[in-house]
């Protein structure tokens, strides 16, 4: 039998210390339980390689993204980005080890020099350019209203309401800032809009590691909530919320971020909003992990969907609050297209679909886009909605126009 | 074997929204993102496939403001062992003929058998610097280059020609290539490289040191954007209702 040759570790000092100083600090905190592998979304997918335990070692040791050879390094880095930021591995984690952060350490060095995926590269050219990824003017960034008649917000109004970059273009999606534009209507709730002096909130790009172009769509908008005297913000995206909540303080920012969900809850509860027509199916709520597991909110959108007559709610077994399985579109994997049989969003629609739904109802447009999509290409017909354009049909005496 | 390649950053103007600036002749350059002009990346890909097979050296050479460095700052960590920056700030205005002498000059002292760049700028679309730069250098040339094979002293390379045409040619070295876009797969840098390029020392050229007089051919007069044709119909209404119309134009114009 052949002597085992002795293993040689080839440690990078010098690396782990550039990842410790761009934000990897988690690293020594991991003992290698392994919790996190079997939270995470790639474990569920079982199709892909994804040793997300391995990355806090890994870092240590400074082997990240450490391959000299081309076709092993493209592998390192396409692994990179395959964390989808759901911080199911955060939640398990018996220390709290935030492994997307150590991974982002990575993520920030690589995109300054270019070493990124190709079609997130568009993504920042776009948001630097224009404010959103999706390439749009500016000047159309108010369009969604169309004819709701919604003004611009003055510092008497008790709320901005701040839709971000896919409610405001997608033309799918803009119903849900119409719906819940027409909703807040309803309840009386003065609130107004920036319009063309919003801008993508950035929480994706700086989760793909794009940190001087997060920072300055970040200031630009502190600076417009500044000049307009906004105190209190309301969001359709939980990924505005978490950024707006935990992020643009430490640019200085002082404005309360509010979610949809949890806004609407409360005004129901007051009999300020009542849905009184019945939606009679059978509805999965999916807890976006942005909404759930980062920001706490599992009730509000729940309580808000109970409220509706007729409305039957059904949960995802073993998968639901802070056990959802991610749809597969965070930090920046909504632009990224993986092969067939290794998406995550597959199997969350599965699970979602095996519950017997009728609906499939989220709070978050990742989320939302995300499943319209799958959806689509897994050739099934069921309607994705979001928690608010369901309210808005049952606060609706008179169909879907009003 | 040695080799040179020819890097500009440009601003990625693909996607973008370009605005012209108040003298008329510059872009806004404030909300746009710059990076190694794409056709170079695969300039510089090619010279490191090179590298692998052959050994050498690479050098790199940009005509730029300072925030050129970045861009040889990223050569240097996919591969490149020198790099150059000639001063931009220090020659005036450019256009392809004072941008290739400009480089002759810088490189005059530097060997090479092979030198790349790639085919065009996405910035100014000259398609003039590889092919005069080649001139002035007296090395042969080939633009819109697919494919490149070494043996000995000769190159046998493709041209990628209109109608899917390729044309083959034998070159004698040193020459000068003007790469196409795919020729092959440009790479990433490891964190490792990344460190490493950080501290390579990259050399400055000014008008110091290359103190001759240059000249340009051309000079910009403006830049506008072209006003709106007449044929262009622009759709407006939901998304059903425009790809409706839209395949009725479709059918109408006898296009299917």
């Amino acid at each position: 039998m052949a002597k085992n040759k002795k293993i040689v570790v080839d440690i990078n000092p010098e690396i782990r210390d550039v990842l410790v100083e761009m934000g990897a600090v988690d690293i020594y905190k991991c003992y290698q339980c392994g919790k996190c592998a079997s939270a995470c979304p790639w474990f569920q997918v079982g199709t892909y390689d994804f040793p997300v335990f391995r990355y806090p070692l890994e870092t240590a040791l400074g082997l990240v993204a450490s391959s000299e050879e081309k076709e092993d390094l493209a592998k390192e880095v396409d692994k990179l980005y395959r964390c989808v930021g759901c911080e199911a591995c955060v939640d398990q984690c018996p220390l709290g080890v935030d492994i997307p952060d150590i991974l982002r350490a990575a993520r920030r060095i690589l995109l300054d020099f270019g070493c990124y995926p190709e079609p997130l590269k568009s993504v920042v050219q776009k948001i630097r350019n224009v404010g959103n990824p999706l390439g749009e003017p500016r000047e159309k960034r108010a369009d969604w209203a169309g004819d709701l008649d919604i003004s611009a917000f003055q510092t008497h109004m008790e709320i901005l309401y701040f839709p971000c970059c896919i409610p405001s273009y997608d033309a799918r999606i803009q119903n849900v800032a119409r719906s819940t534009a027409r909703v807040l209507k309803k309840g009386g709730v003065p609130f107004g809009i920036l319009g063309a002096k919003e801008q993508c909130c950035g929480e994706a790009i700086r989760r793909v590691g794009a940190e001087s172009v997060y920072q300055e769509a970040a200031k630009a908008n502190i600076r417009s909530f500044e000049a307009a005297g906004v105190r209190r913000v309301l969001v359709s995206s939980p990924h505005c919320l978490v950024t707006f909540k935990n992020e643009y303080p430490e640019l200085g920012s002082s404005v309360e971020a509010i979610h949809a969900t949890e806004y609407l809850w409360p005004l129901i509860e007051q009999g300020r909003l009542k849905p009184a027509k019945s939606v009679n199916k059978k509805v999965v709520y999916h807890d976006p992990c942005t909404l759930g597991r980062q920001c706490g909110i599992y009730d509000a959108p729940r309580k808000i969907l109970r409220s509706i007559p007729g409305l039957a709610l059904l949960e995802v077994e073993d998968f639901a609050r802070e056990f959802s399985l991610c749809c597969g579109a965070g930090s920046g994997a909504l632009w990224l297209d993986w092969p067939k049989g290794e998406r995550i969003a597959d199997v969350r629609i599965k699970q979602l679909v095996d519950t017997g739904a009728e609906v499939i109802a989220v709070a978050c447009p990742y989320c939302l886009q995300m499943f319209e999509e799958t959806v689509k290409a897994m050739n099934l017909n069921i309607p994705v909605m979001d928690v608010t354009e369901i309210l808005y049909e049952a606060l609706n005496e008179k169909g879907s126009a009003e | 074997m040695d080799l040179i390649v020819c890097l500009k950053r440009v601003p990625q103007t693909a996607e973008a929204e370009v605005q012209i600036g108040p003298s008329g002749k510059e872009i806004v350059r404030d909300r746009l993102t710059f990076d190694m002009n794409e056709a170079d990346s695969y300039a510089l890909e090619e010279a490191i496939l090179l590298k692998e097979k052959f050994g050498g050296t690479i050098t790199v050479i940009s005509l730029g403001l300072p925030d050129a460095e970045d861009t040889l700052r990223i050569a240097l960590a996919k591969g490149a062992d020198h790099a150059i920056r000639i001063k931009a700030e220090d020659f005036g205005e450019l256009d392809g003929f004072k941008t290739a002498s400009l480089l002759k000059d810088a490189l005059v002292n530097v060997k090479f058998d092979v030198l790349l760049t790639g085919c065009v700028a996405t910035d100014d679309s000259l398609y003039q610097v590889g092919p005069v730069l080649a001139e002035l250098l007296g090395a042969p040339h080939a633009t819109l280059v697919g494919k490149i094979e070494i043996a000995g002293e000769k190159a046998h390379v493709n041209r990628e020609l209109e109608g899917g045409l390729i044309e083959h040619l034998e070159m004698s070295l040193p020459a000068v290539f003007a790469v196409q876009t795919g020729i092959n797969e440009p790479r990433y840098a490891s964190l490792i490289a990344i460190r490493r390029a950080a501290g390579k020392e990259i050399k400055l050229l000014g008008k110091d040191d290359i103190p001759s007089e240059h000249r340009v051919n051309s000079t910009l007069e403006k830049l506008f954007v072209p006003p709106a044709g007449k044929r262009a119909e622009i759709m407006t209404g939901t998304a059903d209702e425009v790809s409706a119309r839209t395949a009725s134009l479709i059918k109408e114009k006898g296009l299917i």
